[in-house]
């Protein structure tokens, strides 16, 4: 196993001391799960003088019921999301999506807001320190140049986590606690297409509540992620998708991708469905519009064509299946 | 049995061991975690160790400078390779690599340096202070780079990197084509794949420098080979080493040649007089690699109208990393096994195993067979198809009849591969079922076989093959002295049964001690299927010697010849009429003026199994007796995705006796998920030689959901020279599933892979291909 290195553990209960710790250490990273991250430690990814671990932050852990919707607390794990019956039945796309996170086991100790500010994931990069040294590091990470794009400057670094397009079909918001306070911002603003940065949210800042809003509850939603093992896996690509129909033609239609860019993104221009039955010509034409917003770079040892065709397909198929539901 | 219970001799029998099937000997330890590996070991006073490594592929070494680590506080020994008096390798003809790299660098992450120290921290701290000057080299990451002309190359003995190349011609080929109906060409390419053992590579070592002794713990299958490498690098008489090989958490042949990491472990803790345990991490075991080559072949056979195979040709070439390790014994037995399994007189092979500036490939479970079956049995079952012939007819045309020796004078005494044919094509109602199944569904089969133990070793002393030592006193149990390497295959379980049989009694009253040179007789190892065969038979013997004892002194103390003692197991009696004698009153006669007993059983392989001399290297192949496997796999494919998803395996194999049944079954299931893993998703690759697969995330190794139903089934052939009749069950059954799976893919998509692994990418392109040729050709068809 990989050296794991010296650092200060503080174990706040309250959400503002969190806050607080975060500001007042230098070189301080907070830690949820620690699925992702410890891995990334071990590896020298990141070299934290100290976590901030929010295992016992109690307001974190809780999944509060109102009008409005379901708020669910970032520390809450991947697997109470996926045994919620109300996530199940209200935002199903949801709770597979948390059953869909690697393993069993990293779903016991993985939570919601670790799945959605999960670090960006390429091949030169998720390597040991010696490996990274050997290959003179990458632009991501205390390199110049990007290995997937010699030449670029852009890091192409994919998103990885499943939770965030499902969350992202569903209009969800979230809470962000920093040293100026807490604010409420749509899930889509915390992401941007930049593989070495792709979180909008400011220094600092904890990501504290994944709200789903009631108003787009109890529609068909589902969320299907290509993967060359059942489990474990990181998606390869990963679609969900959100449906409305009256009368057996769409309403509105949403649909969110991961894993095939370095952000996770809701597909445009799917509006132009709106009034159309969704038959075979429309699913195809799906596909297709999917396929092209899908840009992969060869991050992953499986081709980036494949992801880009079978992102399309899984796509395509979710919404038939969806379509046909109700 | 209680000892104290008065034994009714009427109702006392021999206990049966053999055959059933029994929970391994040393199960209770492993699922209760009480079991020490060789990390477990952590001595008080151990040091830390840890290596450092090449970051380039190819590179001359200018200088290292280690002074700075030395002066390290905290570091108590630095090491380069000059601290070692001789090179390593598994082949006596091949020792070239150095435990530490010395004046070259060959693969990126060779070893270049090694530091001990108190702490990690530290120990790291001294690696980063470590300068080196290198001046780099043209590096070959393919075999064809790396033969291609005026490469630059990487030992100077092998001019244009081919370690070595094989080449012979049986029979008439030329004939045999012009006699074929049908001669058809295949291009086959096996990526490389690793063992993913559960434990990384670890060793323990204690100098004692008092007495200038070396104690070495290794996570190894082959103790003895490690004995006499450390000899060999740090020049120490081999009667001041001793080896132990603690619990293994799995080998798969990765560790059948002693690795860098034991003899570097030796060399710091002698340097430093103190013990050092170093314990590699799962990518510095991916580096350490010895696993399977990549591997590409191309085949032509030819085939007569009724599936008869009239002649083979076949080229392969192995990308063998940078050290020869095994490659010569590994292109030798890719060889020697294409053709045998079916009766071919007709054959040539031309064979290169090339030297890369990758890591060092080894002898991965099917050693050397597994690609060329997956070559030969796809070529044969697309012929079969295009003749119109069911595939198990085709195989069932070119059996082998038993006893006989094949083409190339490999023995064969027991045969059971019709039966294991007749047995999955029945299960798996094959004739119902195939090529009538839904869309995108398929079934397939094909055959593979392995041997029992080579009936060379490699290390040639005019010692037996195997030796086994029973130790029988006071207290009437009896303790098995084993050298011989229990790796998780069981081979503690299936010496400890072989020993009861002999003597009727419960497997309860043996005890059994493996693998420490200071106590067990030596053995040659856990490798090449050749435990229960030839240690099984050793130990068959020495419970024989040991039975003949105890009967004497039965005879003696009953007043009668030994040959009218009856032997009961827990009762020796001279008639049915007699009350005859307690274990316990046999064993203290035995002891009577001898003290404790020491019976001693060995075993040789016979002359006409060590293969032929019609070509050179021909030896490799050579066994007592061949496993053979039969196997059909039913698939579902989804056309959206392109994932192929295994329904179910059935799986028939002949292992001469299910000696324990148990462990027969667990072997051929686990046989048949790791050629699962090759088939479908594992995979080395390297980014300019950077091994960019090593973690367990990027080199997928299958889980529980990709695991099917394996339905195993055991032929017993009953081999005449085997242990109860017994061969090797725990390889043969790898290499089938391969082949299956792509028959089973051409049976329901009608497209014949050639490149594995199978991924869903691999998959999905060759299905567009297709769709877009079916389409060019309507337009074509329209236009005209």
């Amino acid at each position: 196993m990989e050296l794991m290195p010296n650092f200060d553990l503080h174990r706040p209960t309250e959400v503002e001391e969190a806050v607080k710790l975060r500001a007042e250490t230098d070189g301080a990273l907070y830690v949820a799960g620690g699925t992702d991250m410890i891995v990334n430690v071990r590896r020298g990814i990141e070299q934290p003088a100290a976590l901030i671990d929010l295992s016992s932050v109690q307001e974190l852990q809780e999944i509060v019921e109102d009008n409005e919707g379901l708020h669910i607390g970032a520390s809450v794990t991947l697997q109470t999301v996926t045994n919620d019956r109300r996530i199940q039945a209200e935002y199903t796309g949801v709770a597979e999506a948390a059953a869909a996170v690697a393993g069993p086991t990293h779903q016991s100790y993985g939570t919601v807001g670790g799945n959605l500010c999960l670090d960006t994931r390429c091949l030169f990069y998720n390597q040991s320190e010696w490996w990274r040294k050997s290959n003179d590091y990458c632009m991501k990470e205390r390199g110049d140049i990007c290995h997937v794009a010699p030449g670029g400057k852009r890091c192409f670094a994919a998103f990885s986590g499943d939770v965030a397009p499902t969350a992202l079909i569903h209009n969800a918001e979230v809470d962000l606690v920093g040293p100026n306070g807490r604010r409420r911002v749509p899930l889509t603003d915390i992401y941007r297409n930049d593989g070495m940065n792709h979180l909008a949210i400011e220094p600092g800042e904890l990501l504290t509540v994944l709200h789903l809003p009631k108003t787009e509850a109890g529609q068909p939603s589902a969320y299907e992620k290509a993967r060359v093992r059942g489990s474990i896996d990181f998606p390869l690509a990963g679609a969900a998708v959100w449906l409305k129909q009256v009368d057996g033609k769409v309403e509105e239609l949403r649909i969110a991708l991961t894993a095939v860019n370095p952000y996770p993104q809701l597909v445009k221009k799917l509006d132009k469905f709106s009034g159309t039955k969704l038959d075979d010509s429309a699913l195809d034409e799906i596909a297709e519009m999917v396929q092209s917003q899908a840009k992969p770079m060869r991050t992953t040892t499986v081709k980036p064509w494949y992801r880009r065709r079978v992102v399309g397909a899984i796509a395509r198929r979710l919404t038939a299946k969806l379509s046909e539901a109700r | 049995m209680n000892e104290n219970m008065p034994i009714q001799p009427e109702t006392v029998e021999p206990v049966k061991s053999v055959g059933v099937p029994m929970p391994l000997v040393d199960g209770p330890e492993k699922v209760s975690g009480k079991a020490n590996y060789t990390a477990d070991f952590i001595e008080q006073d151990a040091l830390v160790g840890r290596i450092l490594r090449s970051p380039v592929a190819h590179a001359e070494i200018l200088s290292i400078d280690t002074r700075a680590a030395e002066a390290l506080p905290g570091v108590e020994a630095v090491v380069t390779g000059i601290d070692f008096a001789g090179q390593f390798g598994v082949l006596p003809i091949a020792r070239t690599e150095w435990p530490i790299a010395r004046e070259k660098v060959r693969y990126r992450g060779e070893p270049i340096a090694a530091v001990a120290a108190i702490d990690v921290e530290t120990a790291q701290k001294a690696l980063d202070l470590i300068e080196y000057e290198y001046e780099e080299l043209p590096a070959y990451f393919t075999a064809q780079d790396a033969m291609a002309e005026d490469v630059s190359p990487l030992h100077e003995k092998r001019p244009n990197n081919v370690e070595r190349h094989v080449e012979y011609d049986l029979g008439e080929v030329d004939k045999g084509f012009e006699d074929a109906d049908l001669i058809r060409e295949g291009t086959y390419d096996c990526a490389e794949v690793c063992q993913v053992q559960t434990e990384p590579h670890a060793a323990l070592a204690a100098y004692d420098g008092e007495r200038d002794r070396l104690t070495v713990h290794a996570s190894t299958q082959v103790p003895y080979y490690v004995h006499l490498m450390l000899e060999q690098t740090l020049g120490m008489p081999r009667s001041r080493i001793r080896v132990i090989k603690p619990h293994i958490g799995g080998g798969f042949g990765c560790r059948t040649e002693c690795l860098h990491v034991e003899l570097i472990a030796a060399a710091l803790a002698r340097a430093c007089k103190g013990t050092v345990r170093i314990v590699v991490s799962r990518e510095e075991t991916f580096i350490t690699h010895r696993g399977r080559p990549e591997q590409k072949t191309s085949l032509k056979m030819g085939m007569t109208k009724d599936g008869r195979i009239t002649a083979v040709d076949a080229t392969t070439t192995q990308r063998g990393g940078a050290y020869a390790g095994y490659g010569t014994v590994t292109i030798l037995y890719s060889g020697s096994m294409i053709f045998a399994l079916y009766d071919i007189q007709n054959a040539r092979y031309n064979g290169y195993r090339v030297l890369t500036n990758t890591p060092p490939c080894g002898a991965f479970r099917g050693h050397g067979t597994v690609n060329v079956r997956f070559a030969f049995e796809s070529l044969m079952d697309e012929m079969a198809t295009e003749l119109g012939l069911d595939p198990f007819q085709v195989r069932r045309k070119n059996l082998l009849t038993a006893p006989t020796f094949t083409a190339n004078d490999l023995m064969v005494n027991s045969y059971g591969l019709p039966e294991c044919l007749n047995i999955v094509e029945k299960a798996s109602n094959w004739k119902k079922r195939k090529g009538k199944m839904e869309p995108f569904r398929g079934l397939g089969v094909a055959c593979s076989h392995y041997v029992s133990g080579a009936s060379k070793p490699v290390n040639w002393t005019g010692e037996p093959h195997a030796t086994v030592n029973i130790k029988l006193d006071f207290d009437g149990s009896l303790t098995i002295l084993t050298g011989a390497p229990e790796i998780g295959q069981g081979s503690s379980t299936i010496l400890t049964q072989c020993v009861a049989e002999v003597l009727g009694l419960d497997v309860s009253r043996i005890r059994i001690v493996t693998s420490d040179s200071l106590v067990t007789p030596k053995d040659n190892g856990a490798y090449s299927s050749r435990v229960t065969y030839m240690v099984g038979n050793a130990a068959i013997d020495a419970a024989t010697n040991l039975k003949a004892i105890l009967t004497e002194a039965a005879a003696r103390k009953l007043d009668v010849q030994p040959e009218d003692v009856e032997c009961l197991g827990e009762i020796y009696r001279a008639g049915s009429q007699d009350q005859g004698m307690t274990f316990e009153e046999v064993v203290y006669a035995a002891l009577e003026g001898t003290g404790t007993i020491t019976a001693r059983g060995n075993f040789d392989t016979i002359p006409e199994s060590w293969g032929g001399d019609k070509y050179r290297g021909a030896a490799i192949g050579g066994t007592m007796a061949f496993s053979y496997a039969a196997q059909v796999v039913e698939i579902s494919i989804d056309p959206d995705t392109a994932d192929i998803h295994v329904e179910k395996v059935w799986v028939a194999h002949d292992c001469g006796k299910a000696l324990n049944p148990l462990s027969v079954e667990g072997q051929i299931e686990g046989s048949v998920w790791m050629g699962m893993g090759q088939a479908m998703t594992e995979e080395t690759r390297y980014h300019n030689g950077l091994g960019i697969t090593g973690n367990m995330l990027d080199y997928r190794v299958p889980t529980i959901i990709e695991s099917p139903p394996i339905e195993t089934h055991i032929v017993e052939s009953n081999d005449p020279h085997g242990p109860f009749g017994a061969k090797e069950a725990g390889e043969a059954s790898l290499a089938g599933f391969l082949p299956a799976l792509t028959n089973a893919i051409a049976d329901a998509l009608d497209i014949r892979v050639s490149e594995l692994p199978i991924t869903p990418d691999r998959l999905m392109e060759i299905m567009e291909d297709r769709k877009r040729e079916a389409r060019n050709a309507d337009e074509q068809k329209v236009d005209a």
